[in-house]
């Protein structure tokens, strides 16, 4: 450490200028990162933050709720099998809502409805207003970023074409849909906007799109076998088959992957480069009697020192574009997220210094008596 | 066991058959604590070779190398960088310090690699400093150094770890006759105080004077000259 902070403090430049480099190469990581946790946040925080084990969903329908449609007889008889603490049915469309009878942009905006059972495991915590109510089946509970869209608590809103129309009773937090905020309402509302063409539930009595389950070690093959035309998958599964949002990790997942392995090879060579051109003074010091072991450190600890305190510029830097971005932008940025992308980037670092330090070891301390004969 | 430095019949071979190079045809000698022997000769004649055996940097082909009473003939690469760092000091051609280190921290750095520097190995650094005349320097980077000041740095590391034998390899090479003069003249004179065996490498007959003992090498050959 003494030879490292000694050299970082004589030869300032040179490390600012890879400190530079790696800062916005945490940078750009910790951004990537936080608009990919924005956007998955996004598709699918109202099946993240559900209070559901496994769903239930038809047979052959990719664990997506738009494809699946089943009945909620199912239920009753799903309830009754082994591990299975309690049962709750849930329906998705997508559709719009209208602020009264104008037509302009801004007053129509897109929301997920989500019908389920008033007080059941499927209602998220309201943060205003209040909840769910048997005695009130057109009243919503819905996310409170409809309140930055001119939505308040008691509005009324129309859904384009539909008859029916619905009332704010409160407003619930971090959940979206598909993109959208969610709208809960209760089942049987849900069914007349979803159901309104005549036909359109094939006749399915009390048609849902999926059942949700709580139990800890359900067997999913146990449900299948027992209730024919049903596939069973975990609720982490079930957001997968959500529409687009595994495209939607993959490319951000890979746009990641690229990122780091190519930082990897970036930083690798600049370590690489900086030593090289210290061959003679590695050399002398191991004509004067330093170990590899003792010059191994020397690098490592040079680059654990920059790259620790590059990681935490990339962090501040971060949090502050975070702060000024849009908050339309999905950008969501959690602390076990900063801090998994933070180890891995150190340990990518150190990694890369690791050829640093092999070159060190093939240095001949003969070198420094600057003699050829 | 004496102390100091023995050399004993080593030969030193370069490449394999019909190539073989003999660097140095079974050299012997024996330099005491106290005593400062000059080895002379022409580019060529083996010297480098001479110099990196004597110094643990280079492994003989026959022979034996004492420092110290120990032989290190047999020993690991790890084990000779100990020996190094404890039993040798080497004062390299052209002083060859660390560019980012200040005249005081030259010699913390070889401390460190020992170990833990303590306080007291701090005021001896610094009393080390103060004897070789450097007192008012110690912060001063190696850029802002003259030549012969450099040199007498280049001496104060290789005495810190307070080494049985002193290597000192052209010394005198970039510094002109009066620098020349003081810095062998330092050199023998810590050397007489501190009772280390030392060798010099040189081609400066000028420098000769200060030595006890002078040496020929030619063509691997080492003979006695005065």
């Amino acid at each position: 450490m003494f030879l490292a902070l000694k050299e970082f403090a004589h030869s300032k430049m040179r490390f600012f200028m890879i400190t530079i480099i790696f800062v916005l190469t945490a940078w750009l990581v910790f951004i990537l990162s936080g608009l990919g946790n924005g956007l998955s946040t996004l598709a699918a925080s109202t099946f993240q933050n559900m209070d559901a084990d496994y769903v239930i969903f038809e047979q052959g329908s990719q664990s997506s709720m738009s494809k699946s449609l089943l009945s909620n007889q199912l239920a009753v008889k799903a309830e009754q099998l082994p591990n299975v603490t309690a049962t709750s049915p849930m329906g998705i469309s997508m559709t719009t809502a209208r602020k009264g009878e104008s037509n302009r942009n801004e007053d129509k905006v897109d929301i997920a409805i989500i019908g389920i059972n008033p007080g059941s495991f499927l209602e998220p915590r309201f943060v205003a207003g209040h909840g769910l109510s048997p005695d009130k089946p057109d009243g919503v509970i819905v996310n409170e970023t409809l309140q930055d869209k001119g939505f308040q608590l008691g509005d009324t809103f129309q859904l384009d074409g539909s008859m029916e129309s619905l009332t704010i009773v409160g407003f619930v937090e971090n959940q979206t849909y598909n993109h959208v905020a969610s709208v809960f309402t209760s089942l049987s509302e849900w069914r007349k906007i979803a159901f309104a063409a005549p036909g359109s539930d094939k006749g399915i009595p009390d048609p849902v799109n999926a059942i949700m389950l709580q139990g800890k070690d359900i067997r999913p093959s146990d449900i299948d076998a027992n209730l024919p035309g049903t596939d069973t998958v975990t609720r982490g599964a079930a957001t997968q088959g959500l529409p687009g949002y595994k495209e939607e990790n993959g490319s951000i997942i890979m746009m990641l992957a690229f990122l780091l392995t190519i930082s990897a090879f970036v930083l690798g060579v600049f370590f690489y480069v900086i030593t090289m051109q210290k061959t003679h003074q590695f050399g002398i010091m191991k004509a004067i009697g330093a170990t590899n072991g003792f010059l191994g450190r020397v690098i490592l600890s040079q680059v654990f020192v920059l790259s620790l305190s590059s990681i935490v510029v990339g962090i501040l830097l971060t949090y502050g574009t975070a702060a000024v971005m849009p908050k339309e932008m999905p950008f969501k940025l959690s602390v076990d997220l900063v801090i998994v992308y933070s180890v891995i980037l150190l340990v990518i670092a150190l990694l890369s210094s690791l050829i640093s330090v092999r070159r060190i070891t093939k240095i001949d301390p003969l070198q420094a008596l600057g003699r050829v004969e | 066991m004496s102390k100091g430095l023995q050399i004993q019949n080593v030969t030193k071979y370069y490449g394999e058959g019909m190539n073989r190079l003999t660097a140095l045809d079974r050299v012997s000698i024996e330099v005491e604590p106290g005593e400062f022997a000059a080895v002379v000769g022409p580019s060529g004649s083996g010297k480098s070779t001479f110099l990196s055996i004597a110094g643990a940097l280079l492994q003989a082909s026959e022979g034996e190398v004492r420092v110290n009473g120990k032989s290190i003939s047999k020993l690991s690469a790890r084990e000779l960088s100990a020996v190094r760092l404890r039993d040798i000091g080497f004062i390299m051609q052209s002083s060859n310090l660390i560019p980012y280190l200040n005249v005081m921290d030259q010699l913390i750095v070889v401390k460190k690699m020992g170990g833990k520097v303590s306080a007291a190995d701090k005021t001896h650094a610094h009393r080390l400093l103060d004897d070789l005349g450097l007192g008012s320097k110690l912060k001063s980077f190696p850029e802002k150094l003259s030549g012969g000041e450099k040199q007498r740095v280049a001496i104060a590391r290789a005495l810190i770890h307070n080494p049985s034998v002193i290597l000192a390899d052209e010394p005198t090479a970039s510094l002109d006759t009066q620098r020349a003069y003081e810095v062998v003249n330092l050199i023998a004179q810590e050397v007489k105080t501190r009772r280390k065996a030392a060798i010099m490498v040189t081609h400066d007959e000028r420098m000769l004077e200060h030595c006890d003992k002078v040496y020929h090498l030619e063509d691997g050959k080492l003979s006695l000259v005065r």
